[in-house]
């Protein structure tokens, strides 16, 4: 008499997108230090743990530390390129897994979910890398090699925000 | 900033998985159900690529579920709109901190005078934007649902499938439907909800097993979930759908015969009485009176001394027999935590009494310990039968989920007896949950309509408390019966035909 139960956490499945996301930035922050790629590799490891037990607790713990290890590999002369992709592959994975336990908790394991995280994160995945060229775009064509330029830019996409905030 | 997205969306696809794009673009093509034009009509040009990986993506989960669901065309309704009963629209506080750590992480930047950690909170104040930029879709949706059996046999495995359809013109990105399944019902087999996205005019397909138990449900509404793109804003909806039913009439099956009491009708039946007169059962001897047949003078006593004596017989007569079940919230038990409670227990043994006893020819009734009306009045024949099958099935108060209002039994023992016959005995189906149950059986006894107590046992003894309920129900069982009231103790893995016969022998040794 008794029916199915549901189980509250996100599908095996859903583990995939946040452990690729994960490793790129990983592997974005052993461009720059290895002890840096290091602390990101933990980072990634509590994140898909927190993503398998549906805990956003974890998920965001894991993201933090990731993301500390990309922040310390730029710490550790990393280049900018490796540091903004490092970066939004760390957003990525973080995003996609707080997606997945919002996903594995409205719906249980059963359901396949795996093309709504998909599009979720290569949505967020575009936001990430257009942001990032664009940034670095201009900070090449910049006049100057002076932070100012940097500031200009973050200036600009705060501005780009307000607008966004407004429509 | 939706165009934007989408645009961007396009790029990225060439730019990280080419190859894996272009492979579900063709197989999109290929199985994509909806129109092609459609797709690059809603689109702008530059984000032509995505729609095609997306509808490809989606025609294949589409393809998937209608080939698992092997009712896809025993019903094919046309989709129907649906109504909003509830919404609300709130933050999903997912991108929460973002922005705190961004503008640490610029200050981090300023300090070290690090330019890449600059350029990366640049990227963090990308996602704000992209956070905040769009807000939860408000779907517009049409619901098909389609149950292959709409008229199983309980226990029968029944499968629904439900479609869903963008009837909006907004793409909806992220959207989870979970089916509202009434609350009797057990689902066996598959996720009723899901999860997708949806470009309007496509449509998700999913389908589960319920297992089918006495009564009728009614499919109505859907809980539904639409977030923006980001997932930073979520839209909870609670839609009515059309409704779509499905009722279970348990079959006619019978039990043994009932053990009735002494008192009947003045018509000929199955029930020996103590009265004499025509039969089978040999009664007493009484003195020949004129006009007694011959067939029944004791030729055996003539020969011995010449005295004419007349045999009589037990006559047998039928009985009129209402059938009152205890529906009242108290009697909602179970035994463990497996297994059918004990009210349906009791509706399914009322319906094997019910059958049997029209059967053996007697004139029954339904009535209900229930706030809500439930009343058949006695009577015999296939209609009678057919009306009682339908009722036991279908009355709402005889569902299987506990009453929410409160029964007054004085007054309700007022209206019950007025409706029953001078002659009418009640088998009263109740677990005796209380002394309120012990009080009506007595009441109705006491007013000469004797009363027969099949009791089916909800208690355990496997903990202190539930040992001491079970003796609790004991004592007011040994209390009944000291009141002449026969009881028959219905042991929860017993069939009601041994509990039935063991009571029998007992009552006639």
């Amino acid at each position: 008499m008794t029916g199915v139960e549901i189980v509250r956490r996100p599908a095996r499945r859903s583990l995939l997108v946040s452990a690729v996301a994960g490793s790129v930035a990983t592997s974005a922050a052993a461009v720059g230090s290895p002890a840096g790629a290091l602390v990101c590799l933990a980072g990634t490891g509590v994140l898909v743990a927190g993503v398998a037990t549906a805990r956003h607790g974890l998920v965001d713990a894991g993201g933090l530390v990731a993301f500390l290890g990309v922040v310390f590999a730029a710490a550790n002369g990393a280049t900018a390129g490796p540091v903004v992709f490092g970066t939004a592959a760390t957003v990525v994975a973080w995003d996609a897994g707080g997606n997945a336990v919002s996903l594995g908790r409205q719906l249980g394991s059963r359901v396949d979910s795996l093309r709504v995280e998909l599009l979720h994160a290569v949505a967020g995945a575009v936001v990430g890398l257009t942001t990032a060229l664009v940034g670095l775009v201009l900070f090449r064509l910049g006049p100057t090699r002076q932070p100012v330029t940097t500031l200009f830019v973050l200036l600009l996409a705060a501005v780009l925000l307000v607008v966004a905030l407004n429509r | 900033m939706s165009d934007d997205v989408a645009e961007a969306d396009g790029s990225s696809a060439a730019e990280t998985d080419g190859s894996s794009a272009a492979e579900t673009n063709g197989s999109g093509t290929a199985v994509q159900d909806g129109a092609p034009g459609e797709a690059s009509a809603v689109d702008g040009s530059g984000a032509a690529e995505l729609t095609g990986g997306v509808a490809g993506v989606e025609a294949d989960s589409d393809s998937d579920a209608e080939t698992g669901a092997p009712s896809e065309g025993v019903a094919e309704e046309a989709a129907s709109a649906t109504t909003v009963r509830e919404m609300r629209l709130t933050p999903t506080n997912h991108w929460v901190g973002i922005a705190a750590i961004t503008f640490l992480t610029a200050g981090l930047g300023v300090m070290t005078r690090s330019r890449p950690l600059f350029l990366a909170a640049v990227v963090g104040v990308g996602y704000l934007a992209y956070a905040n930029a769009t807000e939860a879709p408000d779907p517009s949706l049409a619901v098909t649902r389609s149950i292959a059996d709409p008229d199983p046999e309980p226990g029968d495995r029944v499968r629904v499938t439900v479609r869903v359809t963008n009837a909006g013109d907004a793409i909806l990105p992220d959207l989870r439907v979970v089916e509202q399944i009434p609350d009797a019902l057990a689902v066996v087999d598959g996720p009723a909800r899901t999860a997708t996205a949806l470009r309007p005019g496509a449509s998700v397909t999913f389908s589960y097993t319920v297992l089918a138990r006495r009564g009728r449900f009614a499919f109505e509404g859907i809980d539904v979930i639409a977030r923006n793109v980001s997932g930073s804003r979520e839209r909870v909806l609670d839609l009515a759908t059309a409704e779509t039913t499905l009722t279970c009439l348990p079959p006619l099956d019978a039990t043994d015969t009932v053990p009735l009491q002494g008192l009947t009708s003045p018509y000929t039946g199955r029930v020996s009485t103590d009265s004499a007169g025509e039969g089978v059962e040999f009664a007493s001897l009484r003195e020949y009176q004129h006009g007694d047949a011959i067939s029944r003078i004791d030729w055996n006593r003539y020969a011995r001394d010449g005295a004419l004596a007349t045999m009589e017989f037990r006559e047998e007569r039928m009985a009129t027999v209402v059938v009152l079940v205890e529906l009242r919230r108290q009697a909602y038990l179970q035994a463990g935590e497996d297994g059918p409670h004990v009210v349906d227990r009791s509706i399914d043994a009322t319906r094997r009494l019910f059958n049997s006893l029209i059967a053996t020819g007697d004139r029954v009734g339904i009535a209900a310990l229930a706030a809500a009306d439930v009343w058949l009045p006695p009577g015999a024949g296939p209609t009678h039968q057919a009306e009682a099958r339908h009722l036991l099935a279908t009355h709402p108060a005889l569902s299987p989920t506990p009453p929410s209002e409160r029964l007054y039994v004085p007054g309700y023992l007022k209206t019950l007896l007025s409706r029953l016959d001078d002659d009418a005995q009640v088998v009263f189906v109740s677990p005796v949950p209380d002394v309120t149950s012990a009080y009506v059986a007595r009441a109705l006894h006491v007013r000469d309509h004797p009363v027969t107590i099949l009791s089916p046992d909800p208690t355990r003894t496997d903990t202190p408390g539930r040992t001491l309920a079970a003796a609790e129900r004991s004592n007011r069982l040994a209390s009944l019966r000291r009141s002449g009231i026969r009881v028959v103790d219905w042991e929860s893995d017993e069939r009601l035909a041994e509990a039935l016969e063991r009571a029998r022998r007992r009552w006639s040794a």
